[in-house]
């Protein structure tokens, strides 16, 4: 493969590339569905190819092709870099990179069982007896489980020096529960709704989700939503489970921190941000006790790796320490543009597309609430949401409105009625400005998201955010109720 | 990129392929395209992307068994190993008795929707357009943002069957948000087979002076009512009708708007919403990927909820005839309508406007998603210019809103229909008009 990343980077470089990078990336991948006792796929996808991406009158330029042979490494090199020079006619502007070394250097993720040599009758026998389960709940009409398996291997070559190659495995499994009556439909997840929990990790860690185990009680809960009363409209306090703070940190901490929305790069499409980079150090985000940070470096998340696409190391970076802004998510020119150096937060969905930044694992770091039983015990009157159902924030990351797929009420520290349409809004440094409580490490875990979507053209991010349940004073509930 | 006489060759060799390592039936579609991307912000480029691929699925089945495979090799030994995947995972697959079978092959037209004008839009061509665009706002004391893109594709479907489609199609697709101080922000895009009618100043032109009279937005409470919604907002609440609630197999499940309502009048007489892949402005395929033709499907008449879409499973087990809108195997929504477009009414825009005394002006909506499926209860924000509208006229602009507002509610409140229509929506696939409904529901603003 160093013959052919060298051939590319030759290329660029004769063709007038000031800069260029390659990555070469192979990937395998498997599913499985079922639905009501019956397989709604089985499916399996294998990709390979190559992006090159360059700089060339101090502009842009990327190209990228499946064909992975000596004659494509030339002609996509040549392409990317006539792509530039289009782009450098326009304006002035001239791209500058934050300095990083050249590694020469390997990484793989962790994986104790390849998930891609497990039968698929071993694969099925789980989501089956979870499907059986979940139906055997009166009340159930769709019973619904999916596993999904993904093997990449990526090169990555730079004219700063670079060779790095790196491999993965990601794995996912989920089920869903869902009741239907009279107009009305409910789902309830585990051990997350939008494809299940995401792992970087092998079969063990689908294993170990015990999904027949959680089938019965999901499948309760779906058929539970159809009496339920609504979620009352007030102000309330509220407490999040780990995997819908997780989304909450994804949507009002992770992508407003993204400095290329900060510096306006996302502006016509995913919107720009309400920080700006002169707020580092001084802007009040949350509360005291809201401490985030963003770690490459976590073994078996989503958001990990050895470096990013950039060819920059992995890295821990705090994001908002104690309630204020402390940094940011880059890349290595949104970072020399603001006198930073990059945070290693550049990745690409795929081989044909460039990389963008994007979060890696952005958390909530724990507290001192102790568990959530104890958090709830400590709430006299509130709501309780748990596994997210919808969400949307504005092209400014400020006013946001999530919903969840269930809620309990609150009373005098105890779970009381279990309530439907769970949903509430606010605005971004107020809701975290009200957050006054966060359970404690035994609490926390990482949750992965594989739906992350961003740019143009469009790309999905496999990220992930570690949080524990936490509690927020005031909050909007029950809207358009 | 490969032809699509190549495609459709590659398709049927496929098929043969999957037939030797095992299958007792196959089908195979073909995807190559190639793709590019001109985006640019604070007035320059900083990404510009072209990318090429070609993607073969194998739908292989062995009696009531199926696996389906893919790969973006397209070699011999590609094929042959992705055909020995899927016929693997057909063998490993429980039986579903439901399963129809592969569909027969029926006639199908397969027009050519390419276009020279967008094969020919190359990177020179992307520049100079953002060159006219950033001008454009330059001129007024604006940044320029946004994006040029081409696509041009060839899809080939084939089966043991006979099913034999295959055609090309193109997409040149433009946007531009121009923005400045005081939240001034102001969008305009075109959305077209070809790019032959584009005139990117002027597009810039409109974005740039939708932006100044944007400027200095006021606050609005939380509320009920009366909007005008643009084409893009409209073609978001097309899709999301599309998505969540006409094809079958959601109908089927419970989840869908139509469930339980069919011929029952759902939404205002003024509203006809269906699904015209025939349409010959509609840039997408006129056969859906089991190779089947794609019949013109109204979903909603007059109103009235007509039916759902099917594809070749979901027909036979709701028992309707097969509309031709399967999307790849295996496919968890069901059949999906891709190619939206709500009936012109008689209205002009201009009078739709001077007919609200008070209400709300909605250029387009941002990060709409969906929070009750069966009511299509959809919550999202404005932007790019929203306004208050007094008296027949646009006011003033006001900051960007948020709304919780079921779909089908709104579209009871219909009052008037536009006459011109705009292909817009992701990838040109809807054709929209402007809407005035009476009922639209805010529940808060941004800061």
């Amino acid at each position: 493969m160093r013959e052919f990343t060298e051939s590319v980077l030759d290329a660029a470089r004769a063709a007038g590339a000031e800069y260029a990078d390659v990555r070469v990336l192979d990937t395998e991948s498997r599913s499985l569905a079922v639905r009501n006792g019956a397989t709604e796929g089985i499916e399996s996808g294998a990709s390979f190819g190559f992006g090159v991406r360059v700089i060339t009158g101090g502009a842009w330029g990327f190209a990228a092709s499946a064909e992975v042979t000596p004659e494509a490494a030339v002609r996509v090199a040549r392409q990317a870099v006539a792509i530039a020079k289009a782009s450098a006619t326009v304006g002035a502007h001239r791209v500058s990179l934050a300095d990083v070394a050249g590694f020469t250097d390997t990484w793989s993720g962790a994986c104790v069982i390849d998930p891609l040599t497990v039968s698929t009758e071993r694969c099925l026998e789980i989501l089956l007896a979870a499907d059986d389960a979940m139906r055997s709940v009166h009340g159930v009409s769709v019973a619904r489980g999916e596993m999904s398996f993904l093997r990449s291997r990526k090169t990555f070559a730079s004219t700063a020096g670079s060779f790095i190659e790196q491999s993965w495995v990601e794995s996912s499994a989920g089920i869903v529960a869902s009741a239907v009556a009279e107009g009305e439909a409910f789902n309830r997840s585990y051990p997350n709704s939008h494809g299940g929990g995401c792992y970087q990790g092998g079969w063990e860690t689908v294993a170990a989700l015990d999904l027949p185990g959680h089938a019965e009680r999901v499948a309760r809960e779906a058929v539970a939503l159809l009496s339920a009363p609504e979620c009352p409209s007030v102000t309330t306090t509220l407490i999040l489970d780990g995997s819908q703070l997780a989304l909450q940190v994804h949507e009002s901490i992770g992508h407003p921190l993204e400095l290329d929305r900060i510096l306006g790069d996302e502006a016509a499409f995913a919107g720009t941000s309400w920080v700006a980079a002169g707020d580092l150090g001084s802007l009040h985000y949350g509360s005291d006790i809201v401490n985030v940070t963003a770690d490459a470096t976590i073994p078996g998340s989503l958001g990990s790796f050895g470096y990013d696409d950039e060819g920059v190391p992995a890295q821990r970076v705090p994001l908002v320490r104690e309630g204020v802004l402390a940094g940011f998510l880059s890349s290595r020119e949104s970072a020399a543009a603001i006198g930073l150096t990059s945070s290693g937060a550049m990745r690409a969905d795929g081989w044909a597309r460039t990389p963008l930044i994007r979060m890696t694992t952005v958390s909530l770091e724990p507290g001192d609430a102790g568990s959530l039983e104890e958090l709830i015990a400590d709430t006299k009157k509130g709501v309780y949401f748990e596994t997210n159902d919808s969400w949307s924030i504005d092209d400014r990351r400020l006013n946001f409105q999530f919903g969840c797929e269930v809620a309990w009420e609150i009373e005098n520290g105890r779970l009381g009625r279990m309530v439907r349409h769970p949903n509430y809004t606010g605005i971004t440094p107020h809701f975290w400005g009200a957050c006054d409580a966060v359970c404690s490490r035994d609490a926390w875990r990482v949750w992965g998201l594989d739906n992350c979507g961003k740019g143009e053209p469009m790309q999905v991010a496999h990220v992930a955010h570690g949080a524990s349940p936490a509690r927020f004073r005031d909050v909007q509930v029950g809207v358009g109720r | 990129m490969i032809t699509t006489q190549s495609a459709r060759e590659l398709a049927h060799a496929a098929v043969q392929t999957a037939l030797r390592a095992g299958a007792t039936s196959a089908e195979t579609i073909v995807f190559g395209n190639e793709t590019a991307l001109t985006r640019f912000a604070n007035n320059r480029v900083h990404q510009n992307v072209a990318s090429e691929d070609t993607e073969l699925q194998v739908r292989a089945v062995i009696g009531d068994r199926i696996g389906v495979a893919s790969t973006n090799r397209a070699s011999g030994e590609g094929i042959r190993a992705c055909c020995e995947r899927a016929v693997d995972a057909a063998r490993h697959s429980p039986a579903d008795p439901d399963f129809p079978g592969l569909p027969a092959a029926r006639p199908v037209e397969q027009p050519d929707r390419a276009d020279a004008t967008t094969l020919a839009f190359d990177a020179t061509a992307r520049a100079t357009a953002v060159r006219a665009i950033v001008g454009e706002c330059l001129e007024r004391g604006l940044v320029a943002a946004g994006s040029v893109s081409t696509d041009h594709s060839v899809t080939a479907v084939a089966n043991s069957l006979g099913v034999d489609a295959a055609m090309p199609t193109a997409m040149t697709r433009v946007t531009v948000l121009a923005s400045g101080e005081d939240s001034a922000s102001g969008w305009a895009s075109f959305a077209s087979r070809g790019a032959g009618g584009l005139d990117a100043a002027a597009l810039g032109r409109e974005a740039a002076e939708l932006a100044l009279r944007s400027a200095k937005p006021a606050t609005l409470e939380s509320g009920v009512y009366t909007v005008v919604l643009a084409p893009e907002a409209v073609a978001d609440i097309a899709q999301f009708l599309g998505w969540y609630g006409a094809g079958a197999k959601t109908v089927a499940e419970g989840r869908s708007f139509m469930t339980g309502r069919l011929e029952q009048r759902l939404v205002s007489p003024l509203i006809t919403l269906a699904d015209d892949a025939l349409d010959p402005s509609c840039p997408g395929l006129t056969f859906d990927y089991e190779g089947q033709p794609k019949q013109r499907t109204e979903l909603i008449g007059r109103g009235v909820a007509i039916g759902p879409v099917t594809d070749s499973y979901w027909a036979v087990k709701t028992g309707r005839a097969n509309t031709g809108h399967a999307l790849p195997a295996p496919s968890r929504m069901g059949p999906i309508p891709l190619d939206l477009e709500f009936e012109a009414g008689d209205a002009d825009v201009g009078a739709m406007i001077a007919s609200v005394t008070r209400g709300v002006y909605v250029t387009r909506f941002h990060y709409v998603n969906i929070s009750d499926p069966v009511r299509v209860e959809l919550t999202g924000m404005t932007r790019d210019g929203t306004f208050l509208i007094e008296n027949g006229a646009l006011s003033h602009p006001v900051r960007n809103l948020r709304f919780t507002q079921s779909a089908i509610e709104a579209l009871d409140a219909t009052l008037a229909v536009s006459a011109a229509r705009v292909r817009t929506g992701e990838d040109g696939r809807v054709l929209a008009p402007h809407l005035v409904l009476e009922r639209f529901t805010f529940t808060g603003q941004t800061e």
